[in-house]
């Protein structure tokens, strides 16, 4: 019973680490469609990230990561502001 | 002589050419080619953002209108002055600076031209204004005006074709038609803009940006 209590958290563990994270990122200036390929080119060259989804009606970038993998707020900014807009804030889901 | 050549074969090649039909900086890493056809000649330029707010490139003019038919050719310098970002627009400010040579009826001239470009977009408007000062040393100068105001008849998102109807005014003293009106539609989707339209002193207008 302990054996198959340590295999079961040391699992629970394993998926954990290597779950996706979805990244949301609230953008002003996201105005022009095809301007905003900017943001969406610039992401995808990223190793970590696995897709990237720009929604004009709600100035959302949408960032998913690749399994176990994450990018830190400030990069996400530095890259955001390279493309030619300002991020205002940024959340997290696993 | 060669940068004069290959600018011959790019505008040969592409049947010929702009200035700034969108913002003359895209991303950091990104390149932009421009090509305008309209009452003025024809234009192409080749960008390449190096940081947010500059970008370097190639610059081809061939001036139409009258018995002139110039060709310049050069690099440019496109700088970001400014930049708005607000919840529901941008709005910018851009310097695009060149130096090259310019060739009239078999004579080659240095020649330098700078613009700034004011625009601020929305979803649902398109506003611009630009100015460009031309100078080929003993040859030609002249100083050019362009407006533009539109509206997107849907609000489109970013994975749709986005659309504007649009009205170009232009002024150019330097021409014999001077103030020049081109009602025009605007197509983009994704990396690939695509405008057209007819002037009111009935010429053709065609343009193009492909963003990679």
């Amino acid at each position: 019973m302990r054996k198959l209590l340590m295999t079961a958290m040391l699992l629970i563990a394993m998926t954990s680490a290597a779950q996706a994270e979805t990244i949301i990122a609230s953008v002003n200036g996201l105005v022009c469609a095809f301007c905003a390929t900017s943001i969406e080119k610039t992401f995808k060259k990223q190793p970590a990230v696995d897709q990237v989804k720009v929604d004009l009606d709600t100035k959302l970038v949408t960032i998913s990561t690749k399994d176990g993998q994450t990018i830190d707020d400030k990069t996400i900014t530095s890259l955001i502001t390279d493309a030619g807009y300002s991020v205002t804030n940024i959340k997290r889901q696993k | 002589m060669r940068i004069y050549a290959l600018a011959l074969l790019l505008i040969t090649l592409l049947a010929v050419a702009e200035e700034a039909v969108a913002k003359p900086i895209s991303y950091v890493g990104g390149t932009m080619v421009m090509q305008e056809n309209d009452e003025t000649g024809n234009t192409l330029s080749v960008d390449y953002t190096v940081t947010p707010n500059y970008a370097v490139g190639f610059f081809a003019k061939q001036e139409e209108g009258g018995s002139k038919n110039m060709l310049t050719v050069g690099p440019q310098l496109n700088t970001l002055v400014k930049r708005w970002n607000l919840p529901v627009g941008q709005g910018n400010i851009f310097n695009m600076t060149g130096i090259g040579e310019s060739t009239l009826d078999g004579k080659t001239r240095p020649s330098a031209w700078t613009g700034m470009l004011a625009d601020y977009e929305t979803r649902r408007i398109f506003t611009s204004y630009e100015l460009r000062l031309m100078d080929a040393q003993n040859m030609d100068s002249y100083v050019r005006q362009r407006a533009r105001a539109g509206v997107a008849p849907y609000l489109a998102n970013y994975d749709d074709l986005n659309t504007f109807l649009m009205l170009q005014v232009d002024d150019h003293p330097d021409k014999d038609h001077t103030i020049v009106v081109t009602p025009l539609v605007r197509f983009f989707y994704h990396t690939a803009l695509a405008e057209a339209g007819y002037s009111s002193d009935h010429q053709a207008m065609f343009n193009w940006i492909l963003q990679f």
